[in-house]
């Protein structure tokens, strides 16, 4: 214990290796560092530059968002026949496959829309991020032929009545939507570009190019949209588009692009074909033309977020000055 | 001795003459000379003849009695039988443990299922494992096998390593053990054989320098006397020779020509390394065995050249083993807090599954008559010719499905990596706390060392200090300062010293030096004066009774050997060279005699009876046969034992001036011990002989060997006191401040022990625990060692306040297990204090940087991270459970699987781990300048209900914000889950972490490597789980990244969910700062804001002095 009048030397024949720790800044936690402290001006410096930040960009937002031009036209409700009120003749009118269900729909176009226009069908209440549904698909059976019995998370859609597997199995891709829309303008037909509407690495490293579709909508329950057999799924967009699902139950899907500016005023003319039956479950089918900006489309909600949070910011900043004043330390 | 500024102040302040400032104690001797009754004195022994007929005084016999009854007897059931040198009939009844040890937990074969066993007893890993299961059901198969098993897995193996490498260790060390080589007996002769070997009942040879291989009894040894040297520094630390005695009636023999045959009774195993009752059946005589005969595994035999003894404990029987386990685990206050809070995050997350559930049922209620045929639902299943439900259980089961997949999804809102991350930032702030230069003892060589690690922050929220005063508050290094010897007082001691010198042979030298007075020395060269005789007699005293061994250490100069006194207690040491200073050097020492240097005289004295020091007798006695043949007992011990063995009808004036001067030494703070001493009449010695034989010989029935000393000490006689006696103030460097601040309103309570005898256990309690808590300094003197744990239990059960506990000594375990934190002093008082603690150093001072500095950093960054660990979960799992709202509850996550398991995993473990150890709030200067800073941790205002309840709300705000800018500003467009779910990972992830950063106090770098590279790291993660062809989500993060959009949501959910909280913090450090805040801006600007006006409700400073 003592070293000092060594009352005890003796008994420590054990060698004194110093256990002194070894110093460093880092053990004795005397690293350098930077010690912010929230003074008043860096208080108001931050929030004032928040609100010089979010401000402007809250501005352009939303004049960013006030330059589109949107036209969205809900038609599940007036594309049936007139005498169908009620729920059921509603849902027998959509499953008789014999019927003629073209409708015409008219537009006025308000302004100017320049190319690309966007061609989007919206659905609303349809859940396509519900868990059954989500997960009722084979994304190896996408890819690849080898894999085309992959099906086992794809019933009650995994194979048809013969055991042979239905490519593409699943939920997803047996509820393809199948409404088709023409667009003309004074007769002229304006013709829409469904090329490139899917993402490319969907084409590419999802959807296989060897892969067709087989045995698909052949039982009796048709769900949907059927694939023509010679085409590779990698071409099938519309399949693809589909079955990246959404994330919310209401939304748009692309449908395609008109390549040619519409002017204001043009009257467009749309013929329908109300297949898709959403009316079992009360769902909405809209038919969306919209143009796009730098922040999509049509949206004033970041815009005034942004003016929100910018002006908070101010006002905090206000606030903060005129109670430093007031109230100095 | 220490250069601290505090302890010279106080030093200085008792202004009194007498005090050598070197020394860090100093001791005083007085000693009055009271004439003995017998009238046999011969020579210069005889002290006169005042009373003829000693008075008794009994006073202390009711003591005795109670203190012999707490002796256990042991009966033959409770005895062990061992057959000296027949280990098959001592086994063949019993199976004694043989002598191989086994450390190692596992063999390679249990390793796995003893591993996760042990594993499993953490609640944590059972709810971890419980999920897992559930998830691996087909209808709640919520995550991906890999994803809900990986995190399970990956701690369970970590720890399985850490485990299995630390076993292999313990297994190499048995083994090299198990196979050392011991001399033992087998046909009459010694043989090497491997310790593994050893059985119970066998004779061992032990040679010099050896380790014992196991308990045996001692038999004999090289030394005549049949003394043994041992240095038992494996088993309590304790560097200095022990002395153990063979018993006469074995030493003479030699098991090698004659068999030893006997029949030793003793206790069982117990972890006692202190004590031993046993007794020996040898050639029809019946021979007792205490704790001075038996020497334990993995003491080392030391200066005799050989032991022999019997084996009585071996293998993990032995003392040494048993005494192998660990300190008690304790849990910190802050922890048993938290585990409150963590029940509510289970009612809000049983509470979030009802809703779901609940909402769920209700959809599909709503919904029956179109579940068969909806797209997205299709409950019948028309593949074979009937049709059947697909994959559908009925309303009551989906909802019961759900619920428990919703506690598969929402499970981290118990935050289970918080327990990993405590454990990880324990061990960090340990490391720092073991590494601090200012914990490290010079003297003693020692680091701070923590032993138990989950209490840590315990020591940031201390209100109780209980403290033992002997060798904690002061430091236990005595010298001889003055002494009253027969009514006079010698305290004139200068630092000057004698040589010490001897008739022929080399000259010897006392190895410490003593200032001397020169009058006593004077007197004690001249001894044929009637002051001289008192003299004499005080300084046999101080050499023999004792139970020092002396040790001739050589020099470089050969004609010059030091004489180096080793022993156990400190006392006896300062007592013995002071004697060997005044010419009375103690040469020699065996069981039998010993040998005193009287002036250059060597001197035989035999000892015909010892009674070693014990805390309740309070006294040690002696009985020494002298050279003119009378034979003389000699008594040392406190003052209270001493003066009520005093024969009263001796000197009056004597004994008055001696009490003055006891007085007058004891107030200059010195420690004083009395020493008394009669001579015996032949007669006398017969009859206590007798009765001390057959005391001694009954098997634990010590009642009435106290019997026979109580009669004996009534008659002896004071001769003279010591005292010696330190200063408590002084050794109490800057602790003093910080516990005694509060200027003129200081309240001091003593009590003594005696009195806490009726005050303990009764309704006493309650009055004394209401006083107590209006002093601010309690004082307890004379306490047993277990009232020393009453007192801390009287505090820790009637308040929720934390309680420390800090001593040195053996007598101090019990308070410092009862305490919430127990502090072990490395002193000299032995290690059992800190083997028992939660925390060692080696000095008493370390206690101020200790609580003040790591015990506030500790607790600051604990309480921080739970907080902060309880919001990050519950933010995510918000951020879930609102998306699951928009799913028709059923509990589809936007967020890939992975990503939800690594969110609290790799996205955002490392910075709260990080700020966790390195955080400081305020430096080191600070928290020592202004104590009060450390009030912050006692009113726990780092973490309380409050706290928790706001930060709750604030990640209420934070979950909202983050789900719900994306989902608005996505809202009816053709955005995809998966690309929204990146960007609710990113947007958490970035939230929390910015959330982090906003608490950083200091800046170094690894901090922003931790917050930025975590932030970093989740992009590449996000990024790498997006470029896996197979998963739905492929590509998708690089599709959304490609939109503005994206990034201003990412943006505008940072700032917009923080802002609140940003004026909040301002607001408050504005308005209201705490104590901590303005230290923190003085330190940073140095400016006048001192936190001077702060309010300190101090602590309560315990100080229990033990025995003296």
């Amino acid at each position: 214990m003592s070293s000092g009048d060594g009352s005890s030397e003796p008994s420590s024949k054990i060698s004194k290796i110093s256990k002194k720790p070894r110093y460093s800044r880092f053990t004795q936690q005397e690293l350098p560092a930077c010690k912010p402290i929230l003074t008043p001006g860096l208080v108001i410096t931050i929030l004032i530059s928040l609100a010089i930040i979010f401000i402007p960009i809250g501005l352009s937002s939303i004049s960013a968002s006030e330059n589109v031009v949107e036209l969205v036209d809900r038609y599940d409700d007036v594309c049936i026949p007139s005498n169908s009120s009620n729920h059921d003749e509603k849902i027998g009118f959509i499953q008789d496959a014999a019927t003629n269900k073209t409708c015409f729909r008219t537009w006025i176009v308000p302004k100017k829309m320049n190319h690309p226009i966007f061609v989007y069908y919206q659905l609303d209440n349809f859940y396509q991020n519900h868990r059954r549904y989500v997960k009722s698909r084979s994304d190896h059976q996408l890819w690849s032929p080898k894999s085309e019995r992959a099906t086992k998370l794809c019933e009650p859609e995994a194979q048809n009545d013969d055991d042979k597997p239905i490519v593409p199995c699943g939920l997803i891709a047996w509820s393809l939507f199948n409404d088709t829309y023409r667009f003309s303008r004074n007769d002229d037909a304006i013709e829409i570009n469904k090329k490139d509407i899917a993402w490319g690495s969907d084409r590419t490293k999802k959807f296989g190019s060897d892969v067709y579709p087989k045995n698909f909508q052949t039982r009796g329950l048709i769900g949907g949209a059927k694939l023509n057999e010679s085409i590779p799924l990698s071409q099938q967009e519309d399949l693809i588009v589909w079955m990246r699902t959404a994330a919310l139950p209401s939304f748009r899907k692309l449908y395609g692009r008109i390549e040619t500016d519409l002017e204001a005023n043009d009257k467009i003319t749309i013929e329908i074909q109300n297949n898709y039956n959403t009316y079992s479950f009360n769902g909405r089918k809209k038919l969306v033309i919209s143009t796009t900006t730098w922040i999509g489309g049509k949206n004033d909600f970041l815009g005034r977020m942004y003016m929100t949070v910018g002006g908070t910011s101010l006002f905090f900043a206000i606030a903060f000055s005129i109670l430093f004043v007031i109230k100095p330390r | 001795m220490d250069s601290n500024s505090q302890t010279e102040i106080n030093e200085n302040s008792y202004q009194v003459p007498g005090f050598i400032r070197n020394s860090s104690s100093r001791r005083s001797i007085s000693s009055i000379q009271s004439k003995t009754s017998g009238g046999h004195s011969i020579r210069e022994v005889s002290f006169g003849e005042l009373g003829s007929k000693p008075i008794r005084h009994g006073s202390r016999g009711a003591d005795s009695e109670g203190f012999s009854a707490s002796y256990k007897e042991i009966n033959d059931d409770d005895a062990r039988l061992i057959y000296i040198n027949d280990p098959e009939r001592t086994n063949e009844k019993f199976e004694f443990a043989g002598n191989s040890i086994r450390t190692g937990k596992y063999s390679v074969l249990t390793f796995l299922p003893r591993n996760l066993f042990e594993q499993f007893h953490r609640v944590a890993y059972i709810y971890f494992l419980v999920i897992a299961i559930l998830n691996q059901l087909p209808q709640l198969a919520v995550f991906g096998r890999g994803a809900s098993i990986l995190p399970l897995a990956f701690v369970l193996l970590v720890t399985a390593i850490k485990d299995a490498y630390e076993d292999y260790r313990r297994h190499r060390s048995d083994k090299i053990e198990n196979s050392r080589l011991a001399w033992v007996l087998v046909n009459e002769q010694f043989q090497q054989i491997r310790w593994k070997e050893i059985r119970v009942g066998e004779i061992i040879k032990v040679s010099a320098n050896e380790t014992l291989p196991c308990d045996m009894v001692l038999l004999s040894t090289s030394e005549t006397t049949g003394v043994a040297y041992v240095q038992t520094t494996n088993l309590d630390g304790e560097s200095n020779l022990k002395t153990r005695y063979a018993k006469q009636e074995t030493q003479m023999k030699n098991p090698e020509n004659e068999k030893i045959s006997g029949l030793i009774k003793c206790e069982k195993p117990n972890r006692n390394i202190y004590g031993f009752q046993a007794n020996m059946d040898i050639d029809g005589k019946r021979v007792s065995l205490g704790p001075s005969n038996i020497i334990l595994r993995g003491c080392e035999l030391k200066n005799t050249e050989w032991a022999i003894g019997v084996a009585v404990f071996a293998g993990r029987e032995t003392k040494a083993m048993l005494n192998n386990s660990g300190a008690p685990s304790k849990r910190s206050q802050l922890e048993t807090r938290m585990n409150r809070e963590i029940i509510f995050l289970s009612i809000f997350l049983v509470a979030l599954c009802v809703i779901v559930s609940v909402c769920h049922g209700v959809w599909l209620r709503n919904h029956k008559d179109e579940l068969d045929l909806m797209q997205f639902y299709r409950k019948k299943d028309y593949s074979e010719s009937d049709v059947e439900n697909y994959n559908y259980y009925g309303w009551g089961m989906e909802i019961f499905f759900v619920f428990l997949m919703s506690v598969i999804v929402f499970q981290i809102m118990i935050p289970i990596s918080l327990y990993i991350s405590m454990e990880l930032v324990r061990v960090g702030q340990a490391f720092f706390m073991i590494r601090d230069n200012r914990m490290y003892d010079e003297a003693s060589n020692s680091r701070f060392q923590c032993r138990a690690l989950n209490i840590n922050e315990d020591l940031g929220q201390i209100k109780y200090i209980f403290s033992d005063k002997t060798g904690t508050l002061t430091e236990n290094k005595m010298e001889f300062q003055c002494a009253s010897i027969g009514g006079k007082d010698y305290s004139n001691a200068k630092d000057s010293n004698e040589d010490g010198q001897t008739g022929g042979g080399p000259v010897l030298r006392p190895k410490m030096k003593v200032k001397i007075d020169r009058g006593l020395l004077n007197i004690s060269i001249n001894k044929h004066t009637s002051e001289g005789r008192y003299v004499n007699d005080f300084f046999i005293a101080l050499a023999a009774c004792n139970t020092i061994v002396p040790l001739t250490v050589d020099t470089p100069d050969p004609a010059v050997k030091l004489i180096d006194y080793q022993g156990e207690s400190p006392d006896e040491q300062a007592l013995v060279y002071a004697a060997a200073v005044y010419g009375y050097m103690l040469i020699e020492r065996t069981s039998g005699h010993i040998v005193i240097d009287i002036q250059g005289e060597r001197q035989r004295f035999d000892v015909l009876g010892l009674h070693e020091f014990d805390s309740d007798r309070k006294r040690m006695s002696v009985i020494l046969g002298c050279p003119d043949k009378t034979v003389k007992v000699f008594v040392k011990g406190a003052d209270t034992s001493m003066f009520s063995v005093i024969d009263r009808s001796l000197n009056l004036n004597m004994l008055k001036a001696t009490e003055d001067h006891l007085h007058a030494y004891s107030s200059k703070g010195l420690r004083t011990l009395v020493v008394g001493m009669r001579e015996l009449s032949p007669s006398e010695f017969e009859q206590w002989h007798s009765s001390y034989e057959s005391a001694s010989t009954a098997l634990m029935g010590r009642a009435a060997l106290s019997e026979s000393r109580k009669q004996h000490r009534t008659s002896s006689q004071l001769i003279g006191r010591i005292r010696d006696r330190r200063q408590i103030a002084a050794r109490r460097p800057g602790g003093n401040r910080v516990f005694k601040k509060g200027g003129a309103n200081q309240v001091a309570l003593i009590i003594d022990g005696t009195s806490l005898v009726y005050i303990l256990d009764t309704d006493l309690e309650e009055q004394l625990f209401d006083l107590s808590s209006k002093c601010n300094v309690v004082l307890c003197c004379r306490v047993a060692p277990l009232q020393k744990a009453g007192i801390v239990a009287l505090i820790k059960n009637r308040t929720d306040d934390m309680t420390l506990a800090i001593g040195d000594g053996a007598n101090d375990v019990s308070m410092i297990q009862m305490a919430d934190v127990g502090i072990g002093i490395s002193g000299q008082e032995g290690r059992q204090a800190v083997m028992a603690s939660d925390f060692a150093m080696g000095q008493f001072r370390f206690l101020v940087p200790l609580l003040l500095v790591h015990g506030h950093w500790n607790y600051q960054r604990m309480s921080y991270m739970i907080l902060y660990n309880f919001y990050r979960n519950a933010v995510f799992v918000l951020v879930l459970f609102w998306y699951v709202l928009f799913t028709s509850f059923t509990l589809t996550t936007a967020i890939t699987d992975w990503s939800s398991v690594l969110y609290s995993v790799i996205y955002t473990s490392v910075p709260t781990i990080v700020i966790g150890v390195l955080d400081k709030d305020l430096s080191r200067t600070s928290l020592l300048k202004h104590p009060q800073l450390y009030g912050a941790g006692q009113r726990q205002e780092s973490y309380n209900g409050k706290l928790f309840w706001v930060t709750m709300l604030d990640t209420l705000w934070q979950s909202i914000a983050a789900f719900f800018v994306p989902l608005l500003a996505y809202w009816g467009s053709d955005i995809d889950g998966s690309s929204l779910g990146d960007l609710w990972t990113l947007a958490a992830v970035i939230m929390v972490n910015i959330h982090l950063a906003m608490d950083v106090i200091r800046w170094y770098r690894i901090t922003h490597a931790a917050i930025w590279g975590s932030i970093v790291a989740t992009f590449v993660c996000v990024m790498v789980i997006d470029v896996l062809p197979f998963l739905p989500g492929y590509w998708a993060f690089f599709h959304i990244a490609g939109t503005g959009l994206f990034w201003l949501c990412l943006l505008g959910i940072t700032i917009g969910a923080l802002v609140p909280r940003f004026v909040v913090k301002v607001f408050i450090q504005y308005c209201r700062p705490d104590d901590i805040q303005i230290a923190r801006e003085a330190e940073k600007f140095r400016n006048s804001r001192d936190p001077q006006d702060a309010q300190i409700e101090m602590n309560k400073f315990w100080i229990l002095l033990g025995h003296d």
